[in-house]
C-alpha cells in the first residue's frame, strides 16, 4: 500500500496570488479526483508532487520518499501528463516513447522495445506507431501522453485535465487503462468534469482558491446533502431576488429560462421542489459558499 | 488610408525602446572608432581626418550590413504583426484598401530601418566633438564636416540598402509568414555579398565585382579606390560613375520583388493544409501481456539517457529547414572561395592542405557562429517550445546530463559542418588535379584549433541561454559575448589567450615545420578552456530552470539543493583542475615568457627614444670582420652563438665608451679585455662599457660575444618563428646585439609620436647633393658596418643542412651532427642569414658559379624553373651591369611564417609560401616566380655591391633597380608588349593603391623614403618606360657606370642625385623633360580616345581616325593635383579585339588638350588606344582604348 502525505503545503507566486495555502491530504491507493475550478490551485498542487515547483513551506512525502529534498527518488516512482503534453517535431510516437523510457531508467533495449510496444497498444496507436507524433490529431496526441505516463512501474501517477479533448470512446478507452492500473498505485486525476470523478473515483478532494474545502468519498459528499437540494424554474428578471434569498447553488438555462438549484436546511416551499443531491450539487456548494450566481 | 497606416505604424514604433537601442549601439560603436585610436571599423590613418568624409562613408556602408540585421526585424514586423496577433482575421474582414495597407507598412518600415543608420552620423558627430575636447584624439585629427556627405550616404546607401534587403525580407515575410525565413533572407542577402566579393577578388573583373554587390560596397570602393588623402578628406561619395549605376540596378530589383509581392499579396487566407483524421481501425483488446520491465539506474542508465537526449538534440535540429539552408549557404560560400583559386600576380598556386585549411576556417566562421548561436537557443527553449518540458523534467534524468548532450549537439553540428568542408575540399583538390591529400594534416589541425573551440563556445552558449533563461535576450547576449568581448579586451589592452574564450597559441601549418612550436602550448590551452566548457555546463545544470519557469533569485537559492553529492564533489574536482591548469598556464605565459602588448610596446619604445636617444650622435667603432660559431639544435628550438667581432674606431675621435643595444631574450655576454660594464638596462635591452683605454683613432679591438635563444616551457603566441624544427631562418641583427643607437627602430607613426609627446620625425634625411656627414651611413647597416669579411662554423642536427653566406669550405659529422664551415669570398655587407633545414638540393653550374635550390622535399615541383630563372639573371646581369663577385648563387626555402624572398650575399632566402608552391605547368604568361628571382638576383648588384645612402632616395638604387633588371630579363624572354602591360597591371596597381594608403606624404622617386609602392611599384613603372623612351641600352649604361663609380665603395655611399647625373647626358634633349617628370615630380596623365572610326580606302588599305584627350597632372605630397600644359610624347596605337596584340602604333607629340590623328592600316582596326602599353601612370586606364566604329 502506497502512502502519499502531504502537509500544510503553502505557495504564493511572486505575482502575490496565493496557488496554495495550506493544504493538507492523506492519499492512498486507487484513484483520487481533485475537482476544482480553474485557478483553484489543482495544478500547482499537481505541479508541486510532479517535483516541478518548488513550496513555500510544507512537506509531502510518498511512502519513505521526501519529495522535496529526494526529488530525483521520487521520478523515479513518478507517472506525470501535464495539463499541456506537447512533442517534439519529427520524432514518431515510437521513438518518443523509447527516449522517455530511457529517462525512465528502462536500459535494456529488449525490454524497451517490449514495453513500448504494449504501451502503444493499450493507447490504441500501434498502427500509427512510425508516424510522426506532431502530425498526431489532439486525441492521440493525448494518448501519447498517457502512454509516456505509464512508463516505468510509476507508483504515483498524475494525470491533469487528461480527458480535455477526447471523444467519448477515447475518454472510455482511457478511463479503462486508469482504473486498470489505478488498483495497485496512487492515481491523482485532476479535472473540472465532475462525472469523471463521479465515474472514477472512489476518494476525492475539491479545492477552491488554493485551500481544500473537501476531501473524502464522493457518495460521503452526495449524503451529506441528501434532503437539502431543492430546485425551481424562475424567471429570468426574478434570479437577482432569489439570489438575495436563499443560497443558490447554481443555476443553469432550462428551455430559455433560469433553473436554479438551493441549498436549505428545511423545504424553502415557494414552489421548490426537494431533489436528489448528485455530486455536481456537492462541487457547486462547496465552492459557491459565497452565494454568487455562477 | 496609406497615411493612416504608415503613421500608425511610426507612431507605435517610436514608443517602443528598440528604435532607440538600434541607434545607440549604431551611435557607440561609430563614436568609439572617432574618438579613440583603440577601435579601428573601415580607417583613418596618417593624414586622413577621422571624420573625413571617405572614413564616414566607410562607417556607413559596413554599418549598413549590420543595419540590415535591425532593418529585417522592422519588415518582418510590419508585415507579420497582425498575423502574428491574431488580428488579420479582424482587420482582412474590414474595407480597407490593399495598397494603402500594403505600401503604408512597408514605407514606414523602410523609414524607421533607416533611422538607427542614423546612429553612424550621430556617433562621427559625437566622437568628433568629444573626442578633441577630452583630448582622447587630437584637434587636428579631425577636420571640417560637409553636409553633403550626410545627404548623400544617406541616398545612396542607407536609404537604397534598407529598400532593397526591407523588399525582400517584407515579400518573404508576406509569403512564408515565418520571422525564422525572413532572417534566412536577410542572411541570404548578406551571403550574396559576400560570394559575390569573393568571385570577384582580381583586379580584371573588379567592375563586375562592384556592380553585382548589392550594398554598393563594393563600387564605392573601386570609384574611391586610388583617392590620394586630399581626396579622402574632401570628397564625399557621388550619383555618378560605377556607384550611381549600381543603385540604380539594386533599386530596380528592389521594386520589382516589391511589385511582385503587392501583386501576390492577398487579405485571404491561403486554405491552410488540413489533414484529415484518419479511421482508426478498431483493434481487438491487447494481446501482449504486460511486459515485466526493470528500472535501472546507474551508470549504464546515465549514459542511457545521455545517447538518448544527444540523438534526439541532434537529430532534430539536422533535420530542421535552418540548419539545412544554413549548411546549404555555407558550401556555397566555400565553393565561391574555392572557385577564386589562389590567385598571386595572375598566377595560380597549388591547392595545398594548408591553403584549404585557411579557406575552410573563413568560409566557416560566420556559420559557426550563426550555429552556436541560434541553435544554442534552440536547443535550451526546445522541451519548452514543445510543451513537453514537464513530462521531460519530471523524469529521473540530472540536469547536467541532458545540457551535456545539448552542447555535444552544438559540438556535433558544428564539427559536421567542418568535416562536411575537410571532404569538400578533398574533391576540389582531386579535380584541380592535386594528388597530395593530406587528410592527417586537416584532422590534426581540426582537432588542435576549431574542435576544442567549439566545444568552448558550445559549452558557453548553452550557459549563457540558461542563465538569461529568455531565448531572444539570450541571443542578444550571445552575440555581445562573441563581439563585444572581443572589443572590451582590446580597448583594455588584454592580449592573453586565456580571457579570449577558446583561443590559444596561433597554429600556423607549414609543410616544412608542421604545425610548429605552438602545439604544446595550444594543447594546454584546449585542456584550459575544455575544462572552462565542463564548468560551464555544471554552472547552467545548477541554474537550470527544471520545472515551472522561476525568477533568477529563486533559481540561485535552489541550486544548492539541487545538487546530488557526486555533483558537488565533481564540480569541486572541476573547479580544482580548472584553477591549477589556469596556473600553470599563466606560470608559462606571464611569467616564465612574459610578453609586452602592442601597447606597451609602443610605450616602451617611446621611452626607449626618450632615453637612449641622446647617444645617437655618440661615436661607435665599426665592425671590421666576424667569425661565427653557431650550434643549431632544432628539436629543441636552442641556438647558441659564439662571435667575434673585429670593432675598428674609423671616426677621428677617441671613443671611450661602448653602447651595445640587444634583445634580451638572447641573453648576450660580452667580452672584451679593455671593456668594463657601466650600466645594464634589461628592460629595454641597453647596455654601456667604458673601454680603458680608449680606442683612439685607427684602433682596432676583438670583441667576444656569445648569445643563445633558449625557449623555456610555452608562450602566450609563439614569439620566435625564427627558431624551429625544421627551417631556423636567422639573420645577423637577431643573432648579436646592436652598436649604438639606432633611429630607424624609432616610432614613426606622427599620430603615436604626438601621444607621446615626441616630436615629428622624417621618415629619412633629406636628398642633398655633398652631403657630408649624412652620407656616411648606408641605410642596410645604420653606419656600424660597411662590407666586411665572414666565416662561419655552423652545426646542426644530423638531418639537417645549415647554410651561411660564403663558399663551404669543409663539411664534418660529429656526436651525430652536421658542421659546415663557410667563408666568404668577397667582402660583402654587413646583412646575412643563417639557415638549417631538412634540404633537398639541386645544383647546376654557371661559369664557374655554383647555382643551388634548396629546397623541402614535397616542394620540387619548380626548382628546375628556378635554376634556370638564375641562371637568366645572371647571364643578363654579367653582361649589362659587370660581373658576380660570389662563387655561389642560393636559393634557399623557409617556412611560410613569413611569405617575402630577400637578398643577402650570394644567398637568398625565399618563402615556402611563394613560388615553390605556384603552379607553372602551362603558364606561358608571365611569372611572377621568374621574376622575383630576377628581383632577388639583381640585388646582388643593386644593393650588395652598390648601396644607396641613408637618405632620401637610397632605396631606389637597390629596389627600383632590381625591378627594373627583373622587367629587363622578363622582357628579353618573352619579347611580348603585350605581356608586359599585363604585367605592369599589377604595379600601376600597387603604386596607385599605395599613394592612396599614404600616411605621411607622397615623394617624388628620387626622393623616396624607403616606401614600396613607389621603390617597387612606381620605380617599375618609370624606369620601364623610361627604357622605352630613350632605349634598354641607354638606361643600362646609366646604371653600369654609376655602379662602376661606387661598387664596393663607402663611406661615403651615393645618392639618386648621383645615378641621375650619370643618367642625364644619356637622355635626348627632346625627352629630358622626363627626368623632371617622372623622377622630381609626382606626375599622372590622364589620357583618353574620345572618339575612333575607320573608313576604307581606295587602294584596299582602313583609314583610322581618332581624337585624343591629354591631360598631364602634377601631385602634391598629399595627392592634390593641379592640370599642367602637355607638350609631351605619347604613344597611340590599334589593338586587336581582345587586347592580345599591339597591330600598329606611333609616338606622337601631343601638344593641344585634344588632338585628332589618321593613319592607314592594312587590316581593319578592332580597338584604337593613346599609350596602348601603359607605359604612362594614368589612374583610369579604361578609357584609354576605344572599340573602333566605321565610319
Amino acid at each position: 500500500m502506497n502512502k502519499l502525505i502531504i502537509q500544510n503545503l503553502s505557495k504564493t507566486y511572486p505575482n502575490g496570488v496565493k496557488a496554495l495555502d495550506n493544504v493538507s491530504i492523506e492519499i492512498e491507493n486507487g484513484m483520487f479526483g481533485l475537482l476544482g475550478p480553474n485557478g483553484a490551485g489543482k495544478s500547482s498542487l499537481m505541479r508541486t508532487l510532479a517535483t516541478l515547483q518548488e513550496a513555500d513551506s510544507g512537506t509531502a512525502t510518498l511512502n519513505e520518499i521526501d519529495i522535496f529534498s529526494q526529488p530525483h527518488e521520487l521520478r523515479k516512482v513518478l507517472g506525470y501528463l501535464p495539463q499541456e503534453f506537447g512533442v517534439y517535431p519529427k520524432i514518431t510516437a515510437e521513438q518518443l516513447l523509447d527516449h522517455i523510457a530511457i529517462l525512465k531508467g528502462i536500459t535494456k533495449s529488449s525490454e524497451r522495445k517490449e514495453l513500448v510496444a504494449y504501451l502503444l497498444e493499450k493507447v490504441n496507436l500501434y498502427n500509427d506507431r512510425k508516424k510522426s507524433v506532431k502530425g498526431f490529431s489532439g486525441g492521440m496526441k493525448q494518448r501519447v501522453g498517457i502512454a509516456q505516463a505509464l512508463i516505468g512501474s510509476p507508483r504515483l501517477i498524475i494525470v491533469d485535465e487528461p480527458t480535455a479533448g477526447l471523444d467519448p470512446g477515447e475518454r472510455n478507452r482511457f478511463y479503462n487503462l486508469l482504473a486498470d492500473v489505478g488498483k495497485d498505485v496512487i492515481v491523482i486525476l485532476s479535472t473540472h468534469i465532475v462525472d469523471d470523478v463521479r465515474e472514477l473515483c472512489t476518494k476525492m478532494a475539491i479545492m477552491n482558491g488554493g485551500k481544500l474545502v473537501f476531501h473524502g468519498a464522493p457518495q460521503t459528499a452526495i449524503d451529506e446533502l441528501d434532503g437539502k437540494v431543492y430546485q425551481k424554474v424562475v424567471e429570468r428578471e426574478e434570479l437577482e431576488q432569489y439570489a438575495a434569498n436563499y443560497s443558490v447553488i447554481s443555476n443553469k438555462m432550462v428551455g430559455g429560462k433560469p433553473f436554479i438549484h438551493v441549498y436549505s436546511e428545511s423545504d424553502p416551499q415557494n414552489g421548490f421542489e426537494s431533489v436528489k443531491p448528485n455530486l455536481e450539487d456537492v462541487f457547486f456548494s462547496k465552492i459557491n459558499t459565497s452565494n454568487l450566481l455562477v | 488610408m496609406f497615411k493612416d497606416f504608415f503613421l500608425a505604424e511610426l507612431r507605435h514604433a517610436l514608443k517602443q525602446p528598440m528604435l532607440y537601442i538600434f541607434l545607440s549601439l549604431m551611435a557607440l560603436m561609430v563614436f568609439g572608432a572617432t574618438a579613440s585610436d583603440n577601435i579601428v571599423i573601415g580607417g583613418a590613418v596618417g593624414n586622413v581626418f577621422k571624420n573625413a568624409p571617405h572614413v564616414i562613408t566607410q562607417f556607413t556602408v559596413i554599418m549598413t550590413i549590420f543595419g540590415l540585421l535591425m532593418a529585417t526585424a522592422y519588415f518582418n514586423n510590419a508585415a507579420l504583426k497582425d498575423h502574428n496577433n491574431q488580428f488579420n482575421e479582424i482587420l482582412f474582414s474590414t474595407p480597407l484598401s490593399k495598397s494603402g495597407y500594403f505600401f503604408g507598412r512597408f514605407f514606414a518600415a523602410l523609414l524607421l530601418a533607416t533611422i538607427p543608420m542614423l546612429g553612424v552620423f550621430l556617433g562621427v558627430f559625437l566622437g568628433s566633438v568629444l573626442g578633441p575636447a577630452f583630448q582622447w584624439v587630437d584637434a587636428d585629427r579631425f577636420g571640417p564636416f560637409y553636409l553633403e556627405t550626410f545627404v548623400n550616404n544617406y541616398f545612396l546607401f542607407i536609404l537604397p540598402n534598407m529598400f532593397f534587403a526591407g523588399a525582400i525580407v517584407f515579400a518573404l515575410a508576406n509569403k512564408w509568414k515565418s520571422t525564422v525565413i525572413s532572417f534566412v533572407g536577410a542572411l541570404v542577402i548578406i551571403i550574396g555579398y559576400i560570394v559575390a566579393g569573393t568571385l570577384m577578388s582580381d583586379i580584371d573583373n573588379e567592375t563586375l565585382g562592384a556592380l553585382t554587390d548589392t550594398f554598393g560596397i563594393r563600387a564605392y570602393d573601386l570609384s574611391s579606390k586610388y583617392y590620394t588623402p586630399f581626396e579622402k578628406n574632401t570628397l564625399s561619395p557621388a550619383f555618378t560613375g560605377i556607384l550611381l549605376l549600381n543603385r540604380l540596378i539594386w533599386i530596380g530589383v528592389g521594386a520589382l520583388i516589391l511589385a511582385l509581392s503587392y501583386f501576390t499579396f492577398s487579405f485571404q487566407e491561403k486554405n491552410k493544409k488540413v489533414k484529415a483524421e484518419k479511421d482508426e481501425k478498431r483493434e481487438k483488446q491487447t494481446l501482449r501481456a504486460t511486459p515485466a520491465v526493470q528500472a535501472i539506474y546507474g551508470a549504464g542508465s546515465t549514459w542511457a539517457q545521455f545517447k538518448s537526449f544527444f540523438y534526439t538534440n541532434f537529430l532534430s535540429i539536422s533535420k530542421s529547414v535552418t540548419f539545412k539552408v544554413l549548411f546549404l549557404f555555407s558550401v556555397i560560400i566555400l565553393l565561391a572561395n574555392l572557385a577564386g583559386g589562389f590567385e598571386y600576380y595572375g598566377l595560380q598556386s597549388y591547392p595545398l592542405t594548408y591553403k584549404m585549411i585557411d579557406v575552410i576556417t573563413s568560409a566557416s566562421n560566420i556559420f559557426v557562429i550563426i550555429i552556436l548561436v541560434f541553435f544554442s537557443g534552440e536547443l535550451v527553449w526546445r522541451d519548452r517550445d514543445s510543451k513537453i518540458n514537464e513530462v521531460v523534467d519530471a523524469t529521473p534524468h540530472a540536469s547536467a546530463i541532458s545540457l551535456s548532450a545539448k552542447v555535444l549537439s552544438l559540438i556535433m553540428l558544428t564539427s559536421l559542418l567542418n568535416i562536411f568542408f575537410i571532404f569538400c575540399a578533398v574533391i576540389y583538390q582531386l579535380i584541380m588535379g592535386y594528388t597530395r591529400i593530406e587528410l592527417d594534416v586537416y584532422l590534426l589541425d581540426f582537432f588542435l584549433t576549431m574542435f576544442p573551440l567549439y566545444i568552448t563556445w558550445s559549452g558557453v552558449m548553452i550557459m549563457v541561454q540558461v542563465l538569461v533563461n529568455n531565448k531572444y535576450i539570450g541571443y542578444f547576449v550571445s552575440i555581445l559575448v562573441i563581439f563585444l568581448w572581443s572589443l572590451v579586451m582590446l580597448a583594455l589592452d588584454l592580449q592573453t589567450n586565456m580571457l579570449a574564450i577558446g583561443s590559444g597559441p596561433s597554429i600556423m601549418y607549414s609543410d616544412m615545420n608542421g604545425f610548429g612550436a605552438g602545439v604544446e602550448g595550444r594543447l594546454w590551452f584546449n585542456f584550459y578552456w575544455f575544462l572552462f566548457s565542463l564548468i560551464c555546463i555544471m554552472l547552467a545544470a545548477v541554474l537550470w530552470s527544471r520545472g515551472t519557469a522561476s525568477a533568477f533569485k529563486e533559481r540561485l537559492v535552489h541550486a544548492n539543493k539541487k545538487m546530488s553529492g557526486v555533483a558537488k564533489a565533481f564540480t569541486l574536482a572541476l573547479v580544482l583542475a580548472f584553477a591549477s591548469v589556469a596556473g600553470f598556464l599563466y606560470y608559462n605565459t606571464q611569467v616564465l615568457n612574459p610578453y609586452k602588448t602592442s601597447d606597451q610596446l609602443e610605450e616602451l619604445g617611446a621611452e626607449f627614444e626618450k632615453k637612449y636617444k641622446k647617444y645617437e650622435g655618440a661615436a661607435m667603432p665599426k665592425v671590421k670582420d666576424v667569425k661565427y660559431n653557431i650550434e643549431v639544435f632544432p628539436e629543441e628550438r636552442s641556438v647558441y652563438v659564439k662571435a667575434e667581432v673585429w670593432l675598428k674606431n674609423e671616426t677621428d675621435v677617441t671613443i671611450d665608451s661602448l653602447h651595445l643595444n640587444y634583445d634580451k631574450n638572447w641573453h648576450p655576454k660580452f667580452e672584451m679585455p679593455t671593456a668594463s660594464l657601466l650600466s645594464d638596462d634589461e628592460e629595454m635591452g641597453w647596455r654601456m662599457y667604458k673601454l680603458s683605454p680608449a680606442m683612439k683613432p685607427g684602433d682596432s679591438l676583438l670583441a667576444h660575444i656569445e648569445t643563445s635563444y633558449v625557449p623555456k616551457g610555452f608562450e602566450n603566441e609563439v614569439s620566435n618563428t625564427s627558431v624551429i624544427g625544421n627551417g631556423t631562418f636567422l639573420n645577423n641583427f637577431q643573432i648579436l646585439p646592436s652598436l649604438g643607437y639606432d633611429p630607424g627602430s624609432e616610432l614613426s607613426d606622427k599620430n603615436t609620436r604626438k601621444k607621446y609627446g615626441l616630436p615629428p620625425k622624417d621618415r629619412m634625411p633629406e636628398l642633398k647633393a655633398n652631403c657630408g656627414r649624412a652620407c656616411e651611413i648606408n641605410y642596410l647597416t645604420n653606419g656600424r658596418a660597411d662590407f666586411v669579411m665572414v666565416e662561419t662554423v655552423i652545426s646542426t642536427s644530423g638531418d639537417q643542412i645549415a647554410i651561411s653566406p660564403g663558399t663551404l669550405i669543409k663539411e664534418w659529422q660529429e656526436n651525430g651532427r652536421n658542421y659546415f664551415h663557410y667563408k666568404l669570398d668577397h667582402p660583402s655587407q654587413n646583412f646575412y642569414s643563417f639557415i638549417s633545414a631538412r634540404f633537398e638540393v639541386a645544383r647546376k653550374k654557371w661559369n664557374g658559379v655554383d647555382l643551388e635550390v634548396y629546397y623541402d622535399a614535397k616542394h620540387a615541383t619548380n626548382v628546375e624553373m628556378m635554376l634556370a630563372a638564375m641562371e637568366r639573371s645572371l647571364a643578363y646581369y654579367t653582361e649589362h651591369f659587370g660581373p658576380y663577385y660570389h662563387k655561389q648563387c642560393r636559393i634557399i626555402e623557409f617556412p611560410r611564417y613569413a611569405s617575402f624572398a630577400q637578398a643577402f650575399p650570394g644567398t637568398m632566402p625565399y618563402s615556402e609560401a611563394i613560388g615553390f608552391v605556384t603552379n607553372l605547368e602551362d603558364e606561358e604568361g608571365n611569372n611572377i616566380i621568374d621574376a622575383v628571382i630576377a628581383h632577388e638576383m639583381a640585388h646582388q648588384w643593386w644593393a650588395h655591391q652598390v648601396v644607396g645612402a641613408n637618405m632620401q632616395g637610397g632605396t631606389m638604387m637597390s629596389e627600383s633597380f632590381a625591378e627594373y633588371s627583373s622587367l629587363m630579363t622578363m622582357k628579353k624572354m618573352n619579347d611580348d608588349p603585350m605581356k608586359m602591360r599585363e604585367f605592369q597591371k599589377y604595379n600601376h596597381d600597387r603604386y596607385l593603391m599605395g599613394r592612396s594608403q599614404e600616411v605621411e606624404k607622397e615623394v617624388p622617386l628620387y626622393k623616396v623614403e624607403n616606401q614600396p609602392h613607389i621603390h617597387y611599384g612606381k620605380g617599375s613603372l618609370i624606369l620601364y618606360a623610361l627604357q622605352d623612351y630613350i632605349g634598354e641600352a641607354k638606361v643600362n649604361l646609366a646604371m653600369k657606370n654609376y655602379l662602376d663609380e661606387y661598387k664596393h665603395v663607402g663611406p661615403p655611399y651615393s645618392s639618386s642625385l648621383d645615378f641621375l647625373r650619370y643618367l642625364e647626358p644619356l637622355v635626348p634633349d627632346t625627352l629630358k623633360y622626363l627626368i623632371n617628370d617622372w623622377f622630381k615630380e609626382i606626375t599622372l596623365y590622364d589620357n583618353r580616345v574620345k572618339e575612333a572610326s575607320y573608313k576604307k580606302l581606295d587602294n584596299g588599305k582602313y583609314e583610322l581616325t581618332m581624337k585624343v584627350e591629354s591631360v598631364k597632372m602634377r601631385a602634391d605630397t598629399m595627392g592634390n593635383e593641379t592640370k599642367f600644359p602637355m607638350n609631351d610624347w605619347v604613344d597611340i596605337g590599334v589593338l586587336d579585339s581582345d587586347e592580345k596584340k599591339l597591330i600598329y602604333q606611333k609616338r606622337v607629340k601631343i601638344d593641344q588638350p585634344e588632338m585628332s590623328f589618321t593613319f592607314s592600316l592594312d587590316t581593319i582596326p578592332a580597338k584604337a588606344a593613346i599609350d596602348p602599353r601603359r607605359l604612362l601612370i594614368d589612374r583610369v586606364y579604361d578609357d584609354n582604348v576605344k572599340v573602333v566604329s566605321a565610319e
